[in-house]
């Protein structure tokens, strides 16, 4: 899961005793933060609320100092199924701008009322594009019954393009907030566009590298990835602090039988025994990090590049 | 002393009917008891009537406690009425919707120049007790016998301290043994008032009890007095 | 005066049959026209200022005066609903705000209006106790049905069966009460409001019940479909969300689809408003009105009505008044015997005079005075009362 404070496997030992001293650093101020709702604006900006850290780096990118971005989900939990109070809910319903990834990514906002003129989807504009689970169990009730949704793939940010129109959406709804700020809002969202559109060309290369070469993930939450970049990947259901029992690793060595991957992906640091485990069985892991959630040092661009650093190393070292 | 009743030369016709009535003279002292007796018609009540300041006459004199009746306007002759002289009715005329006491304060509450105050209600509660209706003074006079109506009657009539009481045949829808207590009601308290007493009546058991009798059958009068009176009518006497 | 109020009085008290019959029917006469004019003024007042705050109304091409009845006044009669994607079509326009409305279902006599929380600022209504409506399941009420059914945050309320006789339809859910509303003086005190997704699981549209993926619930399953598992009528179905169960909570088939009654559009200038009714004055399924047109259609009929009655009212008036005449001279006929007293004794003729005008003069007057408080109290009454009448 996201936020894990293990040690990266491959840094150097310089760079993770000052890692670790910035992670204890972080991670006392993650623990501190708590789910309450800000005490107010203390200089009148907007108030904005988002769902994940990729919206919040995006909208603090762009709005700079203009507007006021909260993300009041806990450290270390996913987003995705954080479940806020009433009273966090009731700080949302009375944000000024409430910005969602869509996809249905918050699963807590199907379950939520908030005020629809405040909120935008920020994958609206790419509706057509979002994938759909294919996997899983549907129900239905009776023999004529419609089914109940099983579910999209919400972790959109990773294809780099739609990265790019989710902040476009968010750059055009504080235009809309603040026009008078438009000018400044334009070029900040030049700026991240670019640093975006840096990423997204660095992984083109980076999957040129990988030349088609099967992938597996550890969770099923890299399909744009996978479908922005050419990558062939399948998932398991492996936790990155369990080390898989012999069921898991029968069912891997099935799948990889069909599917010879050499590099298995994981969200965060796994526990080294899996690690060890994998690598009996031919796969390299290396960490890309999805940062759903605020990380633990740097930020979205640091996280990625670093994300981005990890597989050219793996690669080249493979 | 001057009579309480001196009429002279008094002439009346009703415009409607043959009956005329000429008195040429006639005097009641003050403090006497007067019957007016006669055959229906003769004119006793319309002379009660024109001494009450009711009608007026179509000539002649009528001066009731020195004041000349026939001379005066109708509202004065009504403020005189009301404030001097005490009327009691064959058929009570009460009003129905009052209460015994309000029947009895009725003067104070129809008269502009009466003025009701706490001495006239106590007044009244004391004249209901001498006549015996002290004890139903809150019910409607509806509910009371025959008696006691012509008791408030009384009362009403008394409670302005009349000179002069006219009463036109009080007993006459009364049984025998209340026709005398009325009547007895009636001598005591005009003598006690001081106050002059007219009764029409056809009783003649009762004629015994007046000091005058004024006879407008026979145009006699049985008194002591020389005075005499005429009543001719168009009964062609 | 006051002998002769005295006498007046008891003269009344005693008929007081009389009395009464005379002065009900003058308090009638008079009490009926101007009562109808207090309540079509204060109909008109309502209706206008309720229907000129909500600029557009989108709902089914059918009866325009039941979408807006229904949409404004919550209304009984639903009129045809629309899919809950012409909301978000007219979000998606950036031409107009968009809220939507799916008035429909009942607790008790209470509407339950499903809504976004969009609405409570836009109405201008505030929380005057506990909060804001947060998650499915959670209802704000307003202020007279709060006090009405003494409802208070922390309560329930329960959604009332459509049909006794309808068990396969919406089935009574019981609702969180999280906060109460201030009064508005309008139709929201006399609502439950809930989020629209709320009042689909009223309906059925969403419901929560146990993970037929478990071992558990094999007893439920009708049969399996691939990875698609078909639950039998044994489904037990959830009547009420809580904190552990709501996220059992789905909603079965695409949400655009679901049923609503109306969206309010708030268009954000002059051009909006009518690029809009341009968009919508030819489409067959869907109309677009503008409130406060189908309201002046509306009281120009009540006017018309009104005057229709109040003409009737005259006549029928006039003839009371005549009749009421009628008795007063019958009375002074009656009252000839006490008239000669009081003249005999020595009354005054202005005071017998206004001892009989008086009498006249106070049925009248009492009379007028009752109407007048019948009208005050259907001052006082009559908006409660046209809202309560707008809600059937």
């Amino acid at each position: 899961m996201n936020g894990c404070p293990e040690v990266v496997q491959h840094l150097s030992v310089n760079t993770a005793v000052v890692i670790m001293a910035w992670l204890a650093l972080m991670t006392a101020a993650g623990c501190a933060r708590s789910e309450s709702p800000p005490a107010g604006t203390t200089d009148g900006a907007p108030v904005v609320y988002v769902v994940n850290y990729p919206l919040q780096y995006f909208t603090e990118r762009i709005a700079g100092d203009e507007v006021e971005v909260y993300f009041p989900a806990p450290a270390g939990e996913d987003p995705a199924f954080w479940r806020p109070g009433a009273e966090v809910i009731g700080a949302y319903q009375s944000a000024d701008l409430i910005v969602l990834n869509g996809a249905r990514y918050a699963k807590w906002i199907a379950m939520a009322s908030l005020p629809a003129s405040k909120m935008i989807d920020t994958s609206s504009a790419f509706d057509d594009q979002l994938i759909s689970i294919e996997q899983g169990a549907t129900h239905s009730h009776g023999p004529t019954g419609e089914r109940a949704h099983s579910g999209t793939v919400s972790t959109t940010w990773l294809d780099f393009d739609l990265a790019i129109a989710q902040a476009q959406a968010v750059h055009d709804a504080l235009v809309k907030l603040r026009p008078e700020k438009a000018d400044r809002f334009e070029a900040n969202f030049n700026a991240l566009k670019n640093d975006l559109a840096g990423l997204d060309a660095q992984m083109m290369s980076i999957a040129q590298l990988i030349d088609d070469g099967p992938l597996v993930t550890s969770h099923p939450v890299y399909q744009y990835w996978a479908r922005r970049y050419g990558l062939a990947v399948r998932s398991v259901m492996w936790e990155p602090d369990v080390v898989p029992n012999d069921r898991a690793i029968s069912a891997l060595k099935s799948l990889i039988a069909e599917h010879p991957a050499t590099i298995m992906i994981w969200e965060c640091v796994p526990d080294p025994r899996s690690v060890r485990l994998l690598e009996t069985l031919g796969l390299r892991s290396a960490v890309f990090d999805p940062c759903g959630n605020v990380p633990d040092e740097g930020d979205f661009m640091t996280v990625m590049k670093h994300n981005t650093q990890v597989l050219r190393e793996v690669l080249g070292g493979g | 002393m001057h009579p309480m009743v001196h009429i002279e030369g008094l002439r009346f016709r009703y415009r409607t009917s043959d009956f005329a009535l000429h008195v040429p003279e006639l005097a009641l002292a003050r403090g006497t008891s007067a019957a007016f007796t006669g055959p229906s018609g003769s004119g006793k009540t319309t002379l009660l009537n024109l001494i009450a300041g009711i009608r007026t006459p179509d000539r002649g004199r009528i001066t009731v406690d020195g004041v000349n009746v026939e001379g005066l306007s109708d509202p004065a002759r009504r403020e005189f009425r009301i404030g001097r002289l005490g009327l009691v009715f064959q058929e009570f005329e009460l009003i129905e919707y009052l209460s015994v006491l309000d029947n009895i304060l009725l003067p104070y509450r129809i008269g502009p120049a009466l003025r009701l105050d706490s001495s006239v209600r106590k007044r009244a509660v004391e004249l209901a007790g001498t006549v015996g209706i002290d004890d139903k003074l809150n019910r409607y006079v509806g509910r009371l016998s025959h008696g006691e109506k012509q008791r408030v009657a009384l009362c009403r009539a008394l409670l302005t301290r009349p000179g002069l009481l006219l009463a036109d045949e009080p007993t006459g829808s009364l049984d025998p043994a209340n026709k005398m207590r009325v009547l007895d009601l009636l001598f005591e308290c005009a003598r006690e008032a001081g106050a002059t007493l007219v009764m029409v009546t056809h009783d003649h058991d009762l004629l015994d009890r007046f000091e005058r009798i004024v006879d407008f059958r026979q145009f006699h009068e049985t008194a002591a007095s020389a005075d005499a009176v005429t009543a001719r009518t168009g009964a062609g006497r | 005066m006051k002998h002769v109020l005295y006498m007046a009085w008891r003269y009344l008290a005693y008929h007081r049959i009389k009395s009464l019959i005379l002065v009900g029917a003058i308090a009638l006469i008079v009490f009926i026209p101007a009562a109808l004019r207090v309540l079509v003024r204060q109909g008109e007042t309502q209706l206008t200022a309720r229907a000129q705050a909500t600029p557009l109304l989108l709902g089914a091409r059918d009866s325009p005066l039941e979408l807006a009845l229904n949409s404004l006044y919550f209304s009984a009669d639903v009129p045809e609903t629309i899919e809950f994607g012409r909301a978000q079509d007219i979000a998606a326009s950036g031409l107009a705000g968009a809220i939507p409305l799916y008035v429909r279902f009942r607790s008790q006599n209470d509407p339950i209006v499903g809504t976004t929380v969009d609405y409570f600022a836009y109405r201008g209504l505030r929380v005057a106790a506990g909060r804001q409506m947060a998650t499915l399941g959670e209802c704000v009420v307003g202020a007279t049905v709060a006090s009405a059914r003494g409802l208070e945050p922390g309560g329930q309320v329960i959604s009332s069966p459509e049909s006794v006789f309808d068990l396969a339809g919406a089935y009574p859910l019981r609702m969180r009460i999280t906060g109460v509303l201030s009064p508005s003086h309008g139709p929201d005190d006399h609502a439950i409001f809930v989020d629209v997704k709320t009042a689909w699981i009223i309906e059925g549209l969403a419901h929560g019940h146990e993970d037929l993926r478990q071992p558990q619930a094999a007893g439920r399953v009708l049969r399996r479909e691939g990875s698609n598992i078909v639950g039998n009528a044994s489904v037990r179905e959830y009547q009420e969300i809580t904190p552990e169960n709501i996220d059992s909570f789905h909603f079965h088939g695409d949400v655009a689809t679901f049923p609503i009654t109306a969206v309010i559009a708030l268009p954000t200038d002059q051009k909006s408003t009518a690029l809009l009714l341009g968009r919508y004055q030819s489409d067959e399924a869907l109309q677009l009105l503008q409130p406060s047109e189908v309201v002046d259609e509306l009281l120009a009929t009540v006017f018309s009505v009104q005057n229709v009655i109040v003409a009737a009212l005259i006549v029928v008036g006039t003839t009371t008044l005549a009749l009421v005449a009628l008795v007063f001279l019958l009375s002074l006929r009656l009252r000839r015997g006490e008239i000669e007293t009081m003249m005999k004794i020595g009354g005054s003729r202005p005071r017998i005079a206004s001892i009989l005008g008086l009498e006249m003069a106070g049925v009248l007057g009492i009379g007028l005075l009752v109407s007048a408080g019948l009208t005050w109290c259907t001052s006082q009454i009559g908006p409660n009362a046209i809202q309560y009448f707008l809600r059937q």
